[in-house]
């Protein structure tokens, strides 16, 4: 019992620790600025935010707007990774376009973005779109692309139909390395929606951070910080529990 | 290697998109901010005449180059020190993950009310955001070491310093360049928001001049230069770590293609 708290406390303890650093430091006058307010502010602003609905109205924006992109990314995304693994006509014309233009910043056509579909939700969504489908497509052709032949032999030897032997064999051996795409693009989603924000828009937990900055007030923007890494870890959470469910005989190596 | 059929097939997307954007545009059919390809490629060499290309190309370079090296140095340190003593991973581990999943640039206006509007601010935002994936690809590679390889190396009486740059660093090689590669993506998209959001110069500034004064020749100029920066270096990226892996790609991307 006491070697597990003392296990538990040798794991956990640098967070509070440097919390409790922080707040010493601030509330003993050793630091003293408007940048670096008490962890203690930061909670009281964050729970005032919270109950009046402020930041849960901004943070469900900026959710929102990743899912859509995510969503549409990984629909779009993975039935193309599976085609470009199986017919070697779109492999020819779209490998490059993936392949070639993974590690091209796409960021900076963002601008043009805001040209096409306006300064909205629709070219936040469109733009994450973009950014996800990159990952996804990558790493589920590598997927597809992976599955050992023998397997679509022996199925086929068995007269199985082809619909069932994607549905069978095909989609489960790619079901791993689909995850695992989806789990790069999550983070992706979140951090582009966050940053188009801040470049410009009127709502959104990027754009919360931008005008309580600019308003010195840095008590909001940690506040804002803290909602979106729970929310993060949270949506981070809920992809791995679907694939717990979904690869039930593949662990994940955290 | 590749047959001809095969060439073609794969610049076919590229060379169509270029030509139909260019005849539509030619003809007024685009929308105005969609400058022709042939009046981007002038505004290129128009601002590479006047030197402004390259005073923003310097200033966009010096605080990817800066901030992603330190960002990596750190992460790499750390990491392989959270991999090795497990002290250090317990202080490290909740940290991370916590901090992991919030986008870095959500801290942009504390890194520019710190540091300023100039280099400091953005080259310490890139930093802080390189470190993450490459701390977290680290110390994962030291950890799934095959123990036997150290038994090994321990049995034959290997010094702990042979171990670590005979044993530990070759092994890790190809996951540390994999999170390394990871950094390096991050550092653009940072490095373009940071400029965008609050300075005066680099290549997202000459993006937005051309965006404000309605120069979209000059915006797209901007997006071609940093498109080809970011292109450029994840290819000497590559190249480095084709050099250092030589022989040791086994169960990486390329092997699994081949």
């Amino acid at each position: 019992m006491i070697a597990q708290a003392r296990k538990f406390i040798g794991r956990w303890y640098s967070i509070p620790l440097l919390l409790l650093l922080w707040q010493v430091a601030v509330g003993s006058g050793w630091v003293q600025s408007r940048l670096l307010p008490s962890p203690a502010a930061v909670w009281e602003v964050l729970e005032a935010e919270i109950g009046s609905g402020q930041l849960v109205y901004h943070a469900s924006v900026t959710i929102s707007r990743a899912l859509m992109g995510f969503t549409l990314a990984g629909v779009v995304g993975i039935p193309f990774a599976a085609a470009m693994a199986r017919s070697e006509l779109w492999r020819n014309l779209f490998e490059p376009i993936f392949f070639m233009g993974y590690p091209i910043p796409k960021i900076a056509l963002f601008p043009v973005f805001t040209y096409i579909f306006g300064i909205g939700s629709l070219s936040k969504i469109a733009f994450t779109f973009l950014e996800c489908l990159y990952p996804i497509v990558v790493t589920c052709y590598f997927g597809f692309r992976g599955i050992q032949t023998r397997l679509v032999w022996t199925a086929q030897n068995f007269g199985a139909r082809r619909a069932v032997i994607l549905r069978r064999i095909i989609l489960p051996a790619a079901m791993p390395n689909i995850f695992a795409g989806l789990r790069v693009a999550l983070p992706v989603s979140i951090i582009v929606v966050v940053i188009t924000e801040m470049i410009g828009d009127s709502i959104g937990l990027g754009y919360y951070i931008t005008i309580w900055s600019t308003r010195f007030s840095f008590v909001n923007v940690y506040a804002a910080i803290f909602v979106i890494g729970v929310c993060g870890f949270v949506l981070d959470q809920c992809l791995l529990l679907v694939r717990s469910r979904a690869v039930y005989w593949q662990r994940e190596s955290a | 290697m590749r047959s001809k059929s095969t060439l073609l097939l794969n610049w076919t997307i590229p060379i169509v998109t270029v030509v139909v954007w260019e005849v539509f545009g030619r003809a007024d059919l685009l929308p105005h901010y969609l400058s022709a390809p042939t009046l981007i490629v002038a505004a290129l060499w128009e601002l590479a005449i006047s030197g402004e290309l390259f005073v923003a190309l310097a200033a966009s370079l010096y605080r990817v180059a800066l901030g992603f090296t330190i960002g990596m140095a750190m992460g790499i340190i750390a990491g392989l020190g959270a991999g090795i003593v497990p002290g250090v991973r317990h202080f490290f581990d909740p940290l991370v993950s916590f901090l992991y999943s919030i986008p870095k640039i959500a801290f942009l206006p504390i890194f520019l009310l710190l540091f300023g509007l100039g280099h400091a601010s953005k080259i310490s935002i890139i930093a802080f955001s390189v470190f993450f994936p490459v701390f977290v690809a680290s110390r994962h590679a030291v950890l799934s070491i095959n123990p036997i390889l150290v038994w090994t190396a321990q049995n034959m009486g290997t010094p702990p310093r042979t171990i670590f740059f005979r044993v530990v660093i070759p092994a890790v090689a190809p996951q540390l360049f994999a999170g390394i590669r990871i950094g390096l993506a991050h550092a653009f998209v940072v490095l373009f928001a940071a400029e965008l959001i609050g300075s005066k110069a680099g290549l997202a500034n000459l993006i937005s001049f051309g965006e404000e004064w309605v120069r979209f020749d000059i915006m797209f100029a901007g997006i071609v230069c940093f498109a080809v920066l970011g292109f450029v270096s994840d290819r000497i990226l590559m190249a480095i770590r084709r050099h250092v892996l030589k022989g040791h790609l086994i169960g990486t991307e390329e092997q699994v293609v081949q």
